[in-house]
Order: structure tokens, then sequence, then C-alpha cells
């Protein structure tokens, strides 16, 4: 799993990102970033790596 | 040396009084015609008097007020780019900037309790070549005072105190303006009119500009105070801080022993009650302790837009600083990119008037600048949509970005309370080549005679000119070319060598660890055409038809007399 940053436009990314839940209700954003992870995940296909962002992702689940 | 606005203990600051002089016109009846008019006297339009003055171009500067920063509101501006820094290097009062400012490179993000991240800008490359460091905080009178005092030893500018314009009209000869002061009005007429006005500019309205703009419902308070108790000189920004109910703090030095905390408020909450004493006493010893004693300086309560004209050229009048955009305060895009909006049309305008530049160079006064705003306006509003989130996503993908940010490096980059301002870069200029649009850093190298000098004296000598330097040897068919050219068209030429290499019979300066030649973004044996603003022009490796093509178009497709200089 790569954490050194990776992206060449993070602030443009994240705007982007933000902009497409633009007028969505909270369940259409939700299925929406559910969508937006499996798209990921397939662009992604290493299922070592995914499993470690999974991983990683749930440690903050409880804060 | 003015001292009269030192800060003075107790009272908070007391700012210089610039006595109203009455001007020909309400003396003699003659309508006078001036080649540029500026007006507003902010830091804007006094970096444009100031860069017009050292140019030996004359202007009249027209100001409302009759002292420096905003009646009541003594502080606005706090922290200056370097960049900024470089041309008011330039301009001849850096060193009072030095002397009465804080230098910091330290910045901390905290969220909660916990550090988010940390960077310190002496570690990063990119700042450490200029003559300048990468910030200075100083409160934005200050330099504005040094600014008037520069102007008065320079001459060549009229600044006209207690001066209104109330009427504006543009005719086919010139631009007419009717000025209010307080002994009467009058009308004088200009060439060109510079539009600094800030952003409750008239001249919008006057010439019909459209304005592109976005309001939200974010709110803030700034303290401006002094402590019994110092925290570190380093600039500490809390996306949620505990002690301000989870909402942004800003805590920064500048001149004087003063802090500036700057407080994020309830979306939509009253300014009147934000900035009340005993509320903002109260906010600061939730922060600093009961015990710490505060004194209060200046509270000033704020909510920001942004706003971008869609031209900055309206026939006569260019509009520039907040007359032309205006930004959140995050990121010191605001007056350092006023700064950098003078500097770009003073040597223009200056070119136009002393015939070196044909006058269709002020047409990239709008592609260049626009540019930038645009650019800047779209980086503070993404801060700003970082620090207000929208309730429901933008919130949780905030959550997201700062829980990832605290364990992974890569997240950090989501976590954004500021893309700093930097010197834009112009990619669509009429007058850009090759290479060209590319700021120049104030960078050292040796003179011939083996002591320092940087880019910003080389710029002092070409005087106005374009600087051509040429990297490496230069052979005699290229020497006579390059002569040609420097008698034909405003340019001077300096050959810059490593450190053994042979000097070719031109002025050169030695570049031993290739600082200058980095700083002008070329490799190889390469010549770089540099403005007075210091950009890059343009780029090449030949001394041929290209390069005197390259002069010309920089100069707004000046004609160049060939004879001397074909191939």
């Amino acid at each position: 799993m790569k954490t050194e940053l990776n992206l060449k436009d993070a602030d443009g990314f994240y705007e982007r990102l933000l902009d497409a839940h633009a007028g969505f209700t909270p369940e259409q954003s939700q299925l929406m970033n559910a969508r937006l992870i499996l798209l990921l995940a397939n662009q992604l296909g290493d299922d070592e790596v995914l499993a470690e962002c999974i991983e990683a992702a749930r440690q903050f689940a409880a804060i | 040396m003015a001292d009269g606005y030192e800060f003075a203990q107790g009272t908070g600051y007391v700012l210089p009084e610039y006595q109203f002089v009455p001007p020909p016109e309400l003396t003699s009846n003659a309508r006078r015609h001036y080649p540029i008019v500026i007006c507003g006297g902010g830091l804007t339009g006094l970096t444009m008097a100031c860069s017009l003055a050292r140019l030996g171009i004359d202007a009249v500067l027209l100001d409302e007020d009759n002292t420096v920063g905003v009646k009541g509101a003594s502080s606005r501006g706090i922290c200056y780019t370097q960049r900024s820094l470089e041309i008011f290097e330039r301009l001849g009062i850096y060193e009072r900037i030095a002397a009465k400012g804080i230098q910091w490179s330290v910045g901390r993000t905290f969220a909660g309790s916990s550090e988010v991240y940390s960077f310190d800008l002496r570690t990063q490359s990119h700042y450490n070549l200029s003559r300048q460091p990468p910030f200075i905080n100083i409160q934005q009178f200050y330099i504005e005072a040094y600014l008037v005092d520069r102007i008065r030893e320079l001459g060549h500018v009229d600044l006209r105190w207690s001066s209104r314009v109330t009427a504006f009209e543009q005719r086919d000869d010139a631009a007419v303006l009717t000025v209010s002061t307080p002994q009467g009005d009058y009308r004088l007429e200009a060439a060109h009119v510079i539009d600094a006005t800030g952003s409750h500019s008239p001249f919008r309205v006057w010439t019909g500009a459209s304005v592109t703009a976005k309001k939200g419902d974010d709110r803030w308070c700034i303290a401006d105070v002094r402590f019994s108790k110092h925290p570190p000189v380093e600039r500490h920004t809390w996306i949620e801080a505990p002690f301000n109910d989870n909402r942004a703090v800003w805590q920064h030095l500048m001149g004087d022993n003063v802090w500036r905390i700057d407080y994020q408020m309830a979306p939509d909450s009253d300014p009147q009650q934000n900035s009340r004493e005993d509320v903002v006493r109260e906010r600061l010893a939730r922060q600093f302790g009961a015990d710490c004693e505060v004194e209060i300086v200046w509270v000033g309560p704020y909510a920001y837009k942004s706003e971008c004209i869609d031209r900055m050229r309206h026939g006569r009048v260019f509009f520039m600083g907040d007359a032309a955009k205006v930004v959140s305060p995050f990121g010191a895009r605001g007056g350092n990119t006023g700064v950098a909006d003078a500097e770009n049309l003073a040597w223009k305008l200056a070119a136009v008037i002393q015939g070196r530049a044909a006058e269709s160079i002020l047409g990239s006064y709008h592609d260049e600048r626009h540019e930038a705003s645009r650019q800047n306006v779209l980086v503070t509003n993404r801060t700003a949509r970082f620090l207000r989130p929208a309730p429901g996503i933008e919130k949780l993908f905030r959550d997201a970005a700062i829980g990832l940010a605290k364990q992974y490096v890569f997240a950090r980059q989501f976590v954004n309370t500021g893309r700093m301002a930097i010197a834009n870069p112009y990619s669509a200029s009429r007058v850009c080549g090759e290479g060209g649009g590319l700021p120049v850093q104030n960078v050292s190298f040796q003179w011939a005679n083996g002591s320092e000098g940087a880019v910003s004296d080389l710029l002092r000598w070409a005087d106005g000119r374009l600087l051509l330097l040429l990297f490496g040897s230069v052979d005699r068919t290229s020497r006579r070319y390059v002569r040609a050219l420097t008698e034909a068209a405003p340019v001077v030429a300096v050959q810059v060598l490593g450190s053994n290499e042979a000097a070719d019979a031109i002025e050169h300066v030695r570049d031993p660890r290739g600082h200058l030649k980095g700083a002008c973004h070329v490799f190889g044996h390469s010549w770089a055409l540099l403005r007075p603003d210091a950009y890059v022009a343009a780029t090449g490796e030949a001394v041929d038809a290209a390069l005197v093509e390259s002069v010309s178009r920089s100069l707004g497709a000046l004609e160049i007399e060939s004879s001397g200089v074909e191939t």
C-alpha cells in the first residue's frame, strides 16, 4: 500500500470529488461513494493492496 | 525616516497623516492632462506609484484618505511572500520591512488536541536560493508608509491625499476624472487610469465591468494582541480547535510583538456580538489561559467573498488589486497578488510611454494577471471549502482526510489550511514566447570582479529594458548579432559563465553553482530573455532571427530596425 502522496493534483481531485456529490441526498451520496470504491478497486486490481487498504481504513472506525 | 507610525504602547497604532496640498487645478482653472492617474493609495496603488517613480515615469495618485491603513482598522494583510519581498527589494524598501517584520518558516496544523503535520520552509529547496526569506509578517500599513516615503524620495509621482474620485467618463481622447477635496472639486484628464480603489471600486459600475462573484456564510473575527506569555514564532493553524468550539483558529506573529489570532465563528453569526470586547477576552482566555495578560491592539470581525472581474482592462482603465479580484485571506493571496498586478503593469506602461514598447503590450496585462486572478480565486475557494465544509458529505470527507493525515503522509495533501501565494506562471500571454511566462527568483551570482550580485541588481542595471542572458560561450558572429540587437532594441546583454569559462568580450557574470541558470528555467547552452518584472519572456538556443522575434514579441510586436541584425 502506498502511503506517500501519489496524486499530481490532490486539491483538484478533492474538489472534483466534492463537486460530484452536489445535489445528492445522503443516501445517493453513500451509493455514489460505494460505486466509486468498486470502480477504483477494479483499477487497482491488486488483492493484497486492496486488503491492506481495507484494513487501514477500518482502523479509524472508532474515531 | 518617518517614525510617526511606530507602535505606541497601550494606545494602539498612531498612523502618519499626510497633508492635503491644493493641486494646480484648484489654483488655476486650466484642465490638465496626465499620462497616468492612479486611484487608490493602498498597497497596490502605492506599489504601482513607486514602480513607476523608479522607472522615471510621472503620475498622479489620488487617495480619499490622508493616511495609510484604513481609518479605525489599522491592520489588514500581514503575510508577505518571497516574491513580494523581492519586488519591494527592487523598489528600495526591503531593508525597512526586514527590520520591522518577523521572519517565519515553521508551520504547524492541528485538529483536536493533536498535530496533523508540520513543515519548515527553510528545508524546501525552492525557497532557499533567493536573497529574500520565504515570508515576512508585518502590518500592511507599515509597508504602505515605507512606499510613501520612498515615492517622496524618488519624485515623479504627485501624491494627492484627501482626494476622492466622484465621477468618471471615458472619451476618445482621454479619461476625465472628477475629484472631490476639502477645498473643492476639480477635473483632470488622464491617458491611462489605474483603478486600485479596492473591493468597493466605483469604476466597476462606471465602466460597466462584469464580475464573477461568490459569497458564503463563513464568519471570522480577528484579535490582534500582545501577551505577557509568548507563543513560538511559528504559524499555527487549527482546523478544529477544542478551545474554539471545534472551529478553526489561526495564530501568527507580526511586527511590534503583536500576534494575530484569527477565530472562525459560527456560520452567519453576528459580527457585533463576535467582536464585543468581553466576548473577545473570553475567547482569548479559553485559548491562552485566564492568567495570561492580554493587551488587545485591534479587533476585526469579517466575512469574505470571492470576486473576479471578467476583463482587467476597460478602455483606459486598468483594474488591479482588490478592485480586480477579491479572495478569502487564506494563503496570503490578496495583497501579494495586488503587488504582482502593479509590478506587471508598471514596466509595460513605462515602456510604452518611453517608446520602448508597442501599445499592444498593454493587452498582455489582462492575459497574464487575469489568469493569475482566476487561479488565485480557484485556490482560495478550495481552502474556504475545506475550512467551512457544507454539512453532510463535505464534512464527512474532511473528517476522513484529517483522520488519515495523522497517520499517512499522502493524506496531508488533502488538509487545506491555505495554499501560500506564489508568483503565478503565465501560460497564455500574447507577449511570452517559448519557455516564457515563468517567474525568476532573486538568486545570487558573481560579478566579473568576484563580488556577489543578485538578479535584482541586473534588473536595476537594465533599468526598464529587457535583459538578455547568454549562457556559455558566444562566438564572434553571435556577438556581432547581439551587439546590433542591443543597439536596435531596448535590450541589454550579459554573458553568464561557469567558474573557469573564458569571457567573450561582452559584459559577463559568473554563475559557478548554476543558480542563475536554474532560476531562468533553462538548461545547456542557451539564452533567456528576462523582463523588468523578473519573468522570463522567452528562451532559446541559437542567437538568430528567433531571438529578434522574441524581443519584438515581448515588447508588444515592437518593430525592430533589422538592418544590423539580419543573419
